[in-house]
């Protein structure tokens, strides 16, 4: 394959391996039927590598025909993608209704904000379209994974250490393809094969942790949390409320004294 | 150009934090099922010390070894009364806290939760660790805001007693749901 380092050629080889080998692991295990998004989403990847492979091996790494393919395929990955860390978050949080139905909202509007904020700050460069699809699809699934965790951290939700690690996985490749669009932008192809090898290195650690994270059958509880009776909350709710109005007076009566009072 | 690049930079490392923030302490339980045990202790437990601390905290005393007392002994009494208010503020944020982890088991063991009560919570969660802090750095820096350190034990001890009220409400609900169910699986099975 021309215009590949050995370097790059290695890193690639472990890549397939790595995905290989997770598929291998999410069909034994039988971890597809739990993480079917997933499960997806490791199948376009390996696609996507085929593909590539083929392309650039017909083509040449910098053609015009591999970029082509190498972005058309990658938008179907990032969907794949998309959809896997919803799987996830999906995982986390359904076990209660109330919250999932407040975090899957939140969840949505985080992303449509990302993107949009995406969107204008790429400042519709056409040249650079498809590195700022790229980024803006990388930043929100990003953001997906972080607001999931703040959600569970603030409402203590025990989340299952695969899905930790899953979305950590998840997390640290979409943060440094992130930092890659970014400074590739900056600095066009001075900084391309750094741009690869380091994206390459983040996709291999990921991999290793979801082969870890995945080494396990996995059986997410399907049933519901035991819930309070329909209607508790929503009498509580007003009550709790206006309890919490009068804390926000008392306390900024609190920080305010009457001498010091605007 | 550049000063996107930044704003991308920073939006990571803003994401990078909130990600170490949300790794910092793991949940160690599941809130499957109320923690009765939590419940009973929502009460106001620090709270009904006010008296005690304000007493140790009072004017009279400061004055009185101004008076008569060495340099000395006044300093190591600042740096008393300095510690005792520390420490008594560092209890109170635990009452408080407690009583928001109640109000959130509540928020998650519901099938129905209201996005703007919920924001309004975290509002409030925001502005007392905020207002917190600024306490205890006057404090720390040798200031006596002991009128706002009562403020600030009025304000826990009324919340207290209100989540104690709404407390003792859901658990009547919640028996009398569960009472509701038994009758009506009896009904079922005759």
């Amino acid at each position: 394959m021309r215009g590949i380092g050995s370097f790059e050629k290695a890193l690639w080889l472990i890549s397939v391996l790595l995905e290989v080998g997770l598929t291998a692991l999410l069909l034994y295990r039988k971890n597809y039927r739990t993480f079917p998004f997933f499960f997806a989403y490791v199948l376009t990847v390996i696609a996507q590598s085929a593909i590539l492979f083929v392309t650039y091996k017909i083509w040449g790494f910098n053609s015009q025909a591999s970029r082509a393919s190498h972005w058309s395929t990658q938008g179907l990955v990032l969907v794949a993608r998309a959809l896997a860390v919803a799987e996830i978050c999906r995982h986390a949080l359904r076990k209660y209704r109330g919250i999932w139905e407040l975090a899957w909202r939140l969840l949505l509007a985080s992303a449509v904000l990302v993107l949009l904020y995406s969107l204008v700050a790429a400042g519709f460069e056409w040249q650079l379209l498809e590195l700022n699809a790229d980024r803006g699809l990388e930043l929100t699934i990003a953001v997906l994974v972080v607001v999931l965790f703040v959600f569970a951290h603030y409402y203590e939700v025990a989340m299952e250490p695969v899905l930790r690690f899953v979305a950590t996985g998840f997390f640290l490749y979409s943060c440094f393809s992130v930092l890659n669009d970014t400074v590739l932008e900056r600095w066009k192809y001075a900084y391309a094969p750094l741009w690869s090898r380091m994206g390459s290195l983040a996709y291999v650690a990921s991999l290793l942790l979801w082969n870890w994270a995945l080494r396990e059958r996995q059986t997410m509880a399907t049933r519901e949390a035991t819930l309070l009776p329909d209607g508790v909350y929503r009498t509580l709710a007003p009550e709790i409320n206006m309890r919490l109005k009068v804390l926000n007076e008392n306390l900024h009566r609190f920080w305010y004294p009457e001498g010091k009072r605007p | 150009m550049s000063f996107y690049l930044y704003l991308f930079l920073g939006l990571l490392v803003l994401l990078l934090l909130a990600f170490i923030w949300s790794q910092r302490k793991p949940a160690r339980r599941t809130i499957t099922p109320i923690s009765l045990k939590l419940l009973e202790e929502t009460g106001p437990r620090h709270v009904t010390y006010l008296p005690a601390i304000r007493q140790a905290l009072a004017g009279a005393d400061y004055d009185f070894i101004l008076r008569r007392g060495s340099r000395l002994l006044l300093r190591r009494f600042k740096k008393e009364r300095r510690r005792v208010a520390l420490a008594y503020l560092g209890q109170l944020r635990g009452d408080f806290q407690r009583l928001l982890r109640v109000a959130g088991i509540i928020a998650v063991l519901s099938p129905e939760v209201t996005a703007m009560e919920e924001f309004e919570r975290l509002c409030l969660t925001v502005k007392f660790r905020w207002r917190f802090e600024m306490i205890r750095m006057e404090l720390w820096a040798g200031f006596a805001p002991l009128p706002q350190l009562s403020g600030l034990g009025n304000v826990v001890s009324g919340l207290s007693v209100r989540m104690e009220m709404a407390v003792k409400e859901l658990a009547e609900r919640a028996a009398m749901a569960s009472a509701l169910s038994s009758s009506l699986d009896r009904r079922d099975a005759d």
